[in-house]
């Protein structure tokens, strides 16, 4: 019975290494063994991404499918950590969907072997001079960490954004308070709206994206551009103007301009959620705050209605740095297209109709950000107000995007966010949580 | 000797589904997982061969130290408490009671939330600004209770094994009145005629008798601290600064937001370590009675 046991163990741990052998960790995936990616036939393609919303996509998907005739759209949207896991799953066991939703550098990188360049596929749909129609600052991005020498695009953008702060303008008119544009104003507007049963500065802070585009803000209204160099090389996450910047941030807590327990509070849903029910004066959100008058809405909070009770503005000039508020932002989501694609025509028929046809249109309407392409706008405003908005951050700001929302390398935007919630919290100094970004610089460099 | 053969042959058929099963979903994740943690790797590219490398670098990391600190907390602040309190639910919950099984109910109903809806709650809940417990606190000048628990780094371990314990001492209370069910009522009554008071039946009776749900509730909560990930993510996101970082949001973290698979393969094979040790040090410390329902 025993020897029966022990030969039962040794083929279970036989199959296992058999098993095992057959498919290894970390090797590379024979592209003659795999199939090609999508699951669908030759008028199907596959499409995954966490953005745009599940409604908002089939919208898209209608539109392009009523257009072309007889081209079906497979489509599953998750939330962001879920579709990590699903395309990395995906890409790893050769059934990647034909059209895949991007962040621009670390994430589009970690794909880039398995991604199709689309300048071909932008080219033949737009013209030569394609890149026109879009947003400069969506351009660099959807090429950011691209090895030298190539030129390619992996993922083209869908969707833009500036990170911004939303001020409630029915407690600035009530208190007769203007937003802010100097850190000195941040701090008096502050002062006069304390007591009340609202945070003058809602800052959620738990989330470390919030952390670091706040951060962002400050650092390029300080000096702006510093940051990339530092995180290029050419400059250091220990120059004393980026210090400075880790300095302001801290102020926002021991100042007592962010509220209690800032740290704890995610942005989506409690600190979003607050603002919209008039718990806060203002909140560093961004453009895509714009969708909270969503005209397929309905039952919209007071302050929601056609937007009355927002306005959107620049994050304050800091003493001593910038004169002017810098406009920060960049991508949103970025569409690519997997090498393996069966139907990379109809990828591609797709993929550009989402940015700038009848899909993208759809995607307009429902004021989810702003678009990666000039010119597109929603066919149905709310209010005036909502229009006036759009019109600013489409033709006014956007053009002007010139620092990113993103820092290149993974390691080092966590480094950074851990480095903020470090200071957030007096367990770093300012200097030291510079020191602790630089550290992960080198390492990763 | 061919007849046994013919027997062991049987056998095997028999066995084959259950072992072709094991091997395909528990050997072999393992064995990828044993490999992939020898590597520098994305998941998604080439990896590069680093042998132990991913493991010295561990044992240097502060938020892997941070991560079994906590996994310690959590295993010694959850099982006790929710024990302690689950036995004492279901000792006043099995008597006869008017509308007891609508107080079992209600007991239970946090075990079978998502722990995602249970985070955001709580999180509204013990938010300092706007929060419940902060209005309190304001309202009846208890200046404790406007402490910002979940984003403060020396309490918010402590605030999400608390929100844990609300979680799931219903669990307990549950797995306790099925063992009171099963004591013979014969036993409670002799103690009762020999002069018990509650408080003694209680403690030399019911809890003894209830060894092995003691064990069972031990050993699931254990494994249950080791893997501890959702309710965490959502109420703290293991922070602030890593405080309340546990094993598996570190490698959550470090497989899918920082791309580094090989080095969240590694904190998976010690994870699995501290696992299987740990129940197999239980299993031999008190047998395995308490597993297969046998009297030990």
């Amino acid at each position: 019975m025993v020897r029966s046991s022990k030969r039962y163990v040794g083929i279970a741990a036989g199959a296992a290494l058999a098993v095992g052998l057959s498919a290894c960790a970390g090797g590379s995936t024979d592209e003659s063994e795999g199939s090609a990616s999508g699951t669908g036939g030759a008028s199907t393609v596959t499409f995954r991404s966490w953005s745009p919303i599940e409604q908002t996509t089939a919208q898209m998907v209608k539109a392009f499918t009523d257009e072309n005739a007889g081209t079906s759209i497979d489509a599953t949207v998750f939330n962001y950590p879920e579709y990590l896991v699903d395309l990395q799953t995906r890409a790893s066991s050769n059934t990647m969907p034909d059209i895949v939703g991007l962040q621009p550098g670390a994430l589009t990188q970690q794909y880039r072997d398995k991604l199709m360049p689309l300048q071909q596929c932008a080219s033949d749909t737009w013209g030569s001079d394609w890149q026109s129609k879009f947003y400069p600052i969506g351009i660099e991005q959807a090429r950011m960490g691209n090895p030298d020498g190539d030129e390619n695009f992996y993922a083209l953008p869908l969707l833009v954004q500036t990170v911004n702060l939303w001020g409630n303008s029915e407690i600035f008119e009530d208190k007769g308070v203007t937003a802010p544009t100097t850190w000195e104003e941040l701090e008096s507007v502050v002062k006069k709206l304390s007591g009340e049963s609202y945070a003058p500065f809602m800052l959620p802070a738990k989330d470390s994206w919030l952390r670091n585009v706040v951060f962002l803000q400050i650092a390029n209204n300080i000096e702006p551009g510093l940051v990339y160099q530092a995180e290029d090389g050419t400059d250091s996450w220990t120059n004393p103007r980026i210090v400075e910047a880790f300095e302001y941030w801290s102020k926002l807590f021991t100042d007592g301009i962010a509220q209690k327990g800032a740290i704890g509070l995610d942005a989506y849903p409690s600190g979003a959620n607050q603002f919209e029910a008039g718990n806060a004066a203002m909140i560093p959100l961004g453009a895509w705050w714009i969708q909270q008058s969503d005209p397929s809405r309905e039952d919209l909070p007071p302050l929601s209605e056609g937007m009355a009770g927002y306005e959107p503005f620049l994050f304050p000039t800091i003493p001593g740095g910038a004169s002017e508020a810098q406009y920060v932002g960049g991508i949103d989501v970025a569409l690519g297209i997997s090498k393996d694609s069966a139907n990379p025509d109809l990828a591609c028929k797709v993929l550009t109709d989402w940015i700038a046809g009848a899909g993208a249109q759809k995607l307009v309407n429902t004021f989810n950000d702003l678009p990666a392409v000039t010119g597109m706008n929603p066919e149905t405003f709310t209010s005036d107000k909502q229009q006036e908005m759009w019109a600013m951050f489409t033709e006014d700001w956007m053009p002007k995007v010139q620092w990113s929302r993103y820092l290149e390398s993974p390691k080092v935007d966590t480094a950074l966010g851990d480095a903020l919630a470090g200071v957030a919290t007096g367990d770093l100094t300012p200097q030291q949580a510079a020191e602790k970004v630089q550290s992960a610089q080198d390492a990763a460099s | 000797m061919r007849y046994r053969r013919q027997e062991a042959g049987t056998a095997l058929l028999f066995l084959a589904p259950a072992l072709v099963l094991f091997a395909a979903f528990v050997v072999y994740p393992i064995v990828y997982n044993v490999q992939a943690s020898t590597l520098r790797w994305d998941g998604v590219n080439v990896g590069q061969f680093v042998g132990l490398g991913n493991y010295k670098e561990l044992l240097e990391d502060p938020v892997f130290v941070t991560t079994l600190r906590n996994s310690a907390w959590w295993i010694l602040l959850t099982i006790a408490p929710q024990a302690i309190i689950g036995f004492l639910l279901a000792v006043a919950l099995n008597r006869r009671l008017r509308g007891r099984a609508v107080y079992r109910a209600i007991f239970f109903i946090p075990a079978i939330l998502s722990p995602v809806v249970v985070g955001i709650v709580w999180q509204r809940i013990l938010d300092p600004f706007n929060g419940v417990v902060a209005s309190v606190g304001r309202l009846t000048g208890i200046d404790v209770l406007t402490q910002p628990w979940l984003s403060d780094p020396s309490t918010a371990i402590f605030a999400a094994i608390f929100v844990n314990v609300w979680m799931w001492t219903g669990f307990s209370m549950l797995f306790y009145l099925a063992g009171l069910q099963l004591i013979d009522t014969s036993v409670i009554e002799a103690a009762r005629i020999d002069g018990a008071t509650g408080l003694q039946l209680m403690a030399r009776i019911l809890w003894p008798l209830l060894r092995n749900t003691h064990l069972s509730l031990l050993l699931l909560g254990v494994i249950g601290s080791l893997k501890t990930f959702e309710l965490v993510y959502v109420l703290t996101e293991g922070g602030p600064n890593h405080a309340s970082e546990m094993l598996p949001t570190y490698t959550f973290k470090q497989a899918f937001q920082l791309q580094s698979v090989g080095y969240a393969s590694t904190i998976s094979v010690v994870l699995l370590v501290v696992a299987v040790v740990s129940s197999l040090s239980m299993v031999r410390a008190f047998g395995s009675g308490f597993l297969t329902g046998d009297e030990t």
